[in-house]
């Protein structure tokens, strides 16, 4: 047997320089019963470690527990699931509604509230001036197409 | 469906989460109580299981923050850490076995990090890569709590020898 092998895998395992199948080479070497003298010492810490993971299992009693209690929990999950779903709608629709109602109101306020004759009339006065001042009153013209409460005008 | 998922994926995860626990808390009771708390939470977000890419190391981060956040409150409440004594009857001719109890306190008495990362690599086989994911730390870091960690065993041990049980 080639100890000065797991010699130089057991040195570079302090360093943190083997890789892991270094390590299960370290580890099988360490669960024989025939160790020299010298490297018998680290035999304790692969032993320890078998041991932790060995004692650390849950009973197969766990499973049915973890099991009942999903179950219970599933039903009172997608119940308040649903009654969530719909509180958290509500509110989003009263939002838009609010929303929509204001911005109306507010591009209402701020074009003023004409007929369809008046707008028209400031519309040619206003081309005949300068024609920088129609991509304005295009712009308000589509604006103002979007809200049915203001009236239509048409782009020239 | 979900339940047959669960029963699949993250079911059989029970005693890998078991060890991890147990090696924060390094108390069965607390430890069980943890995975079952991990595993309630992981069947409480089924609309996100499409997005998790390893239902193992996401039981496993979910653990450790949990476990984590466990021994801060106990330290917070001044619970006294309750580590379970590995105790056994001393037998004649049992230096090795005492041997490998003391190294599992000092293994017990390692800060949480450097035990955590010993556990993941040395018995859970994880890449360094894989620790870092799970630990939320970068590879530079594990590697240097690792060497911490491998380093105080080893002192332990020689300390063993020369000194004598």
């Amino acid at each position: 047997m080639d100890y000065k092998y797991i010699e130089q895998l057991l040195e570079q395992y302090w360093e943190c320089q083997t890789t892991l199948e270094e390590e299960a080479i370290l580890r099988a070497f360490f669960q024989q019963s025939d160790i020299p003298a010298r490297l018998l010492p680290y035999k304790a810490i692969f032993q320890a470690e078998q041991e932790i993971k060995s004692e650390a299992r849950l009973d197969k009693d766990f499973d049915k527990r973890m099991m009942q209690l999903i179950d219970e929990r599933g039903e009172h999950y997608v119940a308040a699931r649903r009654l969530t779903l719909l509180q958290r709608l509500q509110p989003l629709y009263k939002v838009a509604a609010v929303v929509a109602i204001v911005l109306s109101l507010g591009m209402a306020s701020q074009y003023g509230w004409r007929n369809p004759q008046e707008s028209q009339m400031a519309q040619g006065e206003r081309t005949e001036d300068s024609t920088s001042v129609v991509p304005v009153d295009a712009a308000t013209a589509t604006m103002e197409k979007g809200t049915d409460s203001l009236t239509m005008v048409s782009v020239p | 469906m979900n339940r047959e998922r669960f029963q699949t994926e993250v079911l059989p995860l029970k005693d890998k989460l078991f060890r991890l626990a147990l090696r924060i808390t390094l108390n069965r009771e607390d430890a069980e109580d943890i995975v079952q708390d991990t595993m309630l939470r992981v069947w409480d977000v089924q609309e996100q299981w499409p997005n998790i890419q390893s239902m193992e190391a996401y039981c496993l981060t979910i653990c450790r923050r949990l476990a984590l956040d466990f021994v801060k409150r106990a330290a917070a409440r001044n619970v006294s850490f309750n580590p379970e004594q590995h105790d056994r009857p001393m037998v004649p001719g049992s230096e090795q076995k005492e041997e490998v109890r003391l190294i599992r306190q000092a293994m017990d008495q390692l800060p949480e990090a450097q035990r955590t990362i010993m556990q993941l690599r040395d018995m859970e086989e994880h890449s360094y890569a894989e620790i870092a994911e799970l630990t939320e730390m970068t590879e530079s870091q594990v590697k240097v709590y690792l060497h911490r960690a491998r380093k105080k065993i080893k002192t332990i041990i020689e300390q063993i020898e020369s000194y004598g049980l």
